[in-house]
């Protein structure tokens, strides 16, 4: 693991510019799915708002800074704040709302947030989006891509520290407790609504910030980039990878972004790929590749780690 | 045995690691020109909803180098193009534009169809001094202020919403109407139509939206008969258009309505909506000559089309590629064959080409405008066959 | 302007409620949301066109051959999607379709998508509208509501008065009781998958010649046919249908007395309030079947 550090940290050294823009969106792609996987693993809750709170996080680093004229190291947490405060608001009536019904809400509100992005120009732009200059990272880095690197992987760690730190303890516990038996986890005194909201926050907070960088990665913000493809994108990567499982999070962001990359001659085929993956995996392997290491790796110990079972 | 797995990561990072270290391909004397090749790349949609602002724009491109190619190359060098996808989106421009650039390592880029995902790549080719020729792509701030080495062929939007807005007007319309989608192809016309409106001290009457899948229009065709307007301006493509002309005619409300370059096939548009009359006061603009124009000169492009891309039924859209192929030809024949990037770039600046065989008019560059072509033509629908009834050519 | 905004506004209804029909018939007996739905009524339209414009058959034999095409493809995705999935959670059902509506997404894309301009299919009837009580309709739009208007019927009658429909309805009622009485459950399963993919089918064949196909259209419509059900109360037929005209009219009058900018959103709106004031829909069946 030392090494696959060292690797990362080295890989502004030894790659060309397009290797290390998709090192950099690998990275960022491990926020976003470690978030969503908080939420659709670990609580069990299935929502679809991932992509367009990823969206709120980037316009609202885009306005931040560019209409009202804030630095980069501000709007940056203050866009992730707002998708965190956007989730939340959501999540308060959603949380009412099981299973089924939580989906349908969420796609809904996917579909409207869409909408607004593309039709309050006061605010976003329409759809031609808000244009961002380049980050200045000044004497920290010599380019902004190299600044953006760094600066992805620096929140790129911290949040998989974090998030696995949370699994382990008693609101990770809470948190699967939830997805087994609500019922039962209610009968053990856990406050539904209160550990639920926890895991939207989180996961909103995760997305808003990964979209802030995501602004600054592309210097443009734009509604099409915050689409339903967006939504089955990171579906894919944290089915794939492993539901339920942090590091199942990591290998299906990085495993996928390299699929895209190295498939890109291929376009024709990316929706029949990604659905085909979605499907395949879940008919097929329920535990992603998470559950190959698994089983081929003894020894390989992940807490409060199991295929969802029918309650 | 859980070191067996580090073990086995650490390997697969090393692997990984030299496979980057390797030395990058050794330097040639000029990026993505050897001495039998010349690399160039596109960089547009090439997949999805909106592949025929890409993928047919390019076979159109291509054709004209696999021409060149079967001739015999320029100066003793076959043309080479490496297409990437955007898939009409900036997040996957910016990666496609890299790739293009450091991995392929092209000599210059020709193609760019959607602003949004032009506008994302526009900062890597400039900073990295690639030459590139716009195909599609309509953003006036791609050209304006003029860059070195970024040049268009094609039309900027608000020529074609100026154009349009002037075509209704010449047509003696008093009261005018708005109907566009909202996504980032209208957008790319829409706010310049106001702008144009703007210019002329006008006011649209109605100002209406359309989604794109929508199959029932009647709202709109009632919001606009309720203005009393009596000419429509549309930003649509045809699925939204067919609606709109179709329930506009079901109600019984005949303005003039005047279609963009979305609308290549008047045609095929009367066919798919099937009422005879509902296209009678319906004109379209495209920068090209009609696709089913009977003229030699697009018409043994539609048989070289056909020829390459048998798959491909013949569209306005080859014809933006046919003619900047043309167009980048003529460059490459004139900067001889001692090439460099900043050679090329200033052959292009000066590049003209009087009469490209598919557009409505002249392509020409000069050093202080990179928009090098501004001409369009209408068309109509007259007995049931698709007919140029005028030209529109701005000012050089 | 009213009368024009209803009869527009009930045509797209009776679309959105054959579209919700099929919706509910699979939800109701398998307690799932088919999210892959809407690219059954994108098939439909297509297989449409390969036997009626490319293969040149009359448009009625096409039109029934498009709709078994759909049936087909509804047992398809009931072999592949839902009975191998048929005991895993609620969780990995959606997924599964998810994946499973992109899957189709792209092979429509593959097949009919990506050569030329949209695909159309001629008008069937003579196009031109005609004048009821001074308001324009075209005729097209009447085969619409009549074949929903007949569909809704058939479906009514074969849930109350024939033996496949009973089955149908005692294994959505309980599944393990059906099994107990002899009822084959995983036959019934089959066919309602492929009975809800040749309602949507159905409509997509109705609606064909008033609109030109292309691959985007599932995940529309698919919305509109959720704002629907949600209204109507998931799980109820009769409220998917009440639910699809609803969304029509809605969408219309939005669209002409508001903005029209509103027609597109208004569906999301409504399933967002709905769910959130009123999740048991206008006709009050939430909570009979959780998944």
């Amino acid at each position: 693991m030392a090494v696959g550090l060292v690797f990362l940290a080295t890989l502004p050294f030894h790659a060309n510019p397009y290797l290390l823009f998709v090192g950099n969106l690998a990275m960022l792609y491990i926020v976003l799915t470690v978030g969503l996987n908080l939420l659709i693993g670990y609580t069990g809750m299935l929502a679809f708002q991932n992509a367009a709170l990823f969206g709120v996080g980037a316009y609202g680093c885009a306005v931040l800074r560019v209409t009202l004229g804030l630095p980069y190291w501000l709007s940056l947490p203050a866009g992730g704040l707002i998708a965190m405060i956007v989730g939340v608001l959501v999540a308060l009536p959603a949380l009412r709302l099981t299973g089924l019904y939580l989906a349908l809400a969420t796609v809904a509100f996917a579909q409207f947030t869409l909408w607004v992005f593309l039709h309050w120009y006061s605010v976003t732009g329409g759809p031609a989006g808000i244009q961002m200059h380049p980050v200045d990272f000044g004497v920290l880095a010599s380019t902004a891509e190299y600044g953006l690197y760094y600066l992805t992987m620096a929140i790129m760690l911290a949040v998989v520290a974090l998030t696995w730190n949370l699994v382990r303890s008693r609101i990770g516990r809470a948190f699967v407790a939830i997805r087994e038996s609500e019922v039962a986890a209610e009968a053990l005194a856990i406050d539904l609504t209160r550990y639920k909201t926890i895991a939207y926050a989180i996961s909103a907070l995760y997305a808003g910030v990964a979209g802030g960088l995501f602004a600054a990665m592309l210097g443009i913000v734009v509604p099409e980039s915050y689409d339903l493809f967006q939504v089955i994108a990171q579906f894919a990567m944290v089915v794939v990878g492993g539901i339920g499982s942090v590091w199942g999070a990591v290998i299906g962001a990085v495993g996928l972004i390299w699929v895209q990359e190295a498939l890109r001659a291929f376009k024709e085929f990316q929706e029949i790929a990604f659905g085909g993956m979605i499907l395949l995996t879940v008919l097929f392997l329920r535990g992603g590749a998470m559950s190959l290491i698994k089983r081929h790796i003894k020894g390989w110990d992940e807490p409060l780690r199991r295929i969802p079972r029918k309650r | 045995m859980m070191r067996m797995g580090i073990r086995t990561l650490k390997s697969a990072a090393l692997a990984l690691a030299v496979a980057f270290a390797a030395p990058q391909a050794m330097a040639q004397e000029v990026i993505g020109v050897t001495d039998d090749e010349i690399l160039i790349g596109a960089l547009g949609v090439l997949t999805g909803p909106l592949f025929r602002n890409g993928k047919t724009i390019y076979d159109g491109v291509e054709t004209v180098y696999n021409e060149v190619n079967a001739a015999g190359g320029i100066h003793g060098r076959k043309l080479r193009y490496v297409r990437e996808d955007d898939v009409c989106k900036p997040d996957q421009a910016v990666p496609a534009v890299k790739k293009l650039i450091y991995d392929h390592k092209v000599f210059l880029i020709h193609g760019g169809g959607c602003s949004n995902a032009s506008l994302a790549a526009k900062p890597e080719i400039e900073k990295a001094g690639v030459p590139w020729v716009i195909t599609a792509s309509t953003a006036p701030q791609l050209t304006d202020p003029v860059n070195p080495m970024i040049f268009t062929t094609m039309l900027a939007g608000w020529m074609e919403t100026a154009g349009q807005l002037q075509r209704v007007i010449d047509l003696g319309a008093k009261k005018i109407a708005i109907v566009a989608q909202h996504d980032a192809w209208g957008e790319s016309r829409y706010t310049p139509l106001l702008d144009a409106f703007k210019a002329k001290g006008m006011e649209p009457v109605a100002d209406e939206e359309l989604s794109p899948e929508a199959t029932d229009a009647t709202p709109v065709a009632l919001q606009l008969q309720a203005a009393g307007a009596d000419a429509i301006i549309t930003v649509l493509f045809p699925k939204a258009a067919a609606a709109l002309l179709r329930d506009m005619y079901k109600i019984g409300y005949k303005p003039i309505v005047v279609g963009g370059s979305a609308i290549g096939d008047i045609k095929g548009l009367n066919d798919a909506i099937g009422i005879d009359g509902a296209l009678a006061k319906f004109q379209s603009l495209f920068p090209t000559k009609s696709p089913l124009d009977p003229s030699e000169d697009v018409q043994k492009w539609k048989a070289a089309v056909a020829k390459y891309y048998p798959d491909d039924e013949f569209m306005v859209w080859h014809m933006f590629g046919i003619a900047s192929g043309q167009f980048m030809v003529k460059a490459l024949e004139d900067a001889g064959r001692d090439l460099t990037r900043e050679k090329i770039a200033k052959v292009l600046a000066t590049t003209s080409v009087p009469d490209p065989d598919t557009y409505a008019g002249p392509i020409a560059c000069t050093p202080e405008d990179h928009q090098c072509y501004k001409s369009m033509a209408w068309f109509a629908l007259k007995d049931g066959e698709q007919v140029q009834v005028g030209e529109t050519h701005l000012s050089q | 302007m009213l009368p024009f905004l209803l009869t527009s506004g009930i045509t797209t209804g009776a679309l959105y409620a054959m579209v919700a029909i099929g919706l509910v018939l699979v939800y109701r007996s398998t307690g799932h949301i088919n999210f892959s739905h809407g690219e059954l009524f994108m098939l439909g339209g297509f297989f449409a066109y390969t036997f009626h414009v490319t293969v040149g058959l009359n448009y009625v034999v096409a039109m029934l051959l498009a709709v078994i095409g759909s049936f087909f493809v509804g047992v398809a995705s009931d072999r592949i999607v839902y009975r191998p999935l048929i005991k895993a959670p609620g969780l990995s059902m959606v997924l599964a379709t998810v994946g499973f509506s992109f899957l189709m997404k792209g092979i429509g894309r593959f097949f009919w998508g990506g050569k030329g301009e949209y695909l159309s299919i001629k008008p069937i009837v003579d196009p031109a509208p005609l004048w009821i009580a001074g308001i324009p309709i075209l005729p097209q739009q009447l085969i619409v509501l009549a074949g929903a208007l007949a569909c809704m019927i058939m479906f009514t009658i074969f849930f109350r008065s024939t033996l496949a429909g009973k089955m149908m309805q005692a294994t959505a009622e309980n599944p393990r009781a059906a099994y107990l009485v002899g009822i084959k459950v995983e036959q019934v399963y089959t066919y309602t998958w492929g009975a809800g993919a040749a309602v949507a089918g159905a409509a997509a064949v109705l609606m064909a010649p008033l609109t030109l196909l292309s691959p985007d259209v599932g995940f529309t419509l698919l919305l509109k046919a959720f704002a629907a059900t949600i209204l109507g109360g998931l799980g109820s037929m009769v409220g998917a249908v009440v639910g699809g005209f609803i969304v029509g009219i809605t969408e219309a009058l939005a669209g002409g007395y508001i903005a029209t900018s509103l027609q597109e959103v208004s569906s999301f709106i409504i399933i967002m309030v709905v769910l959130v004031f009123r999740p048991s829909g206008l006709f009050g069946v939430y909570g009979i079947r959780r998944a």
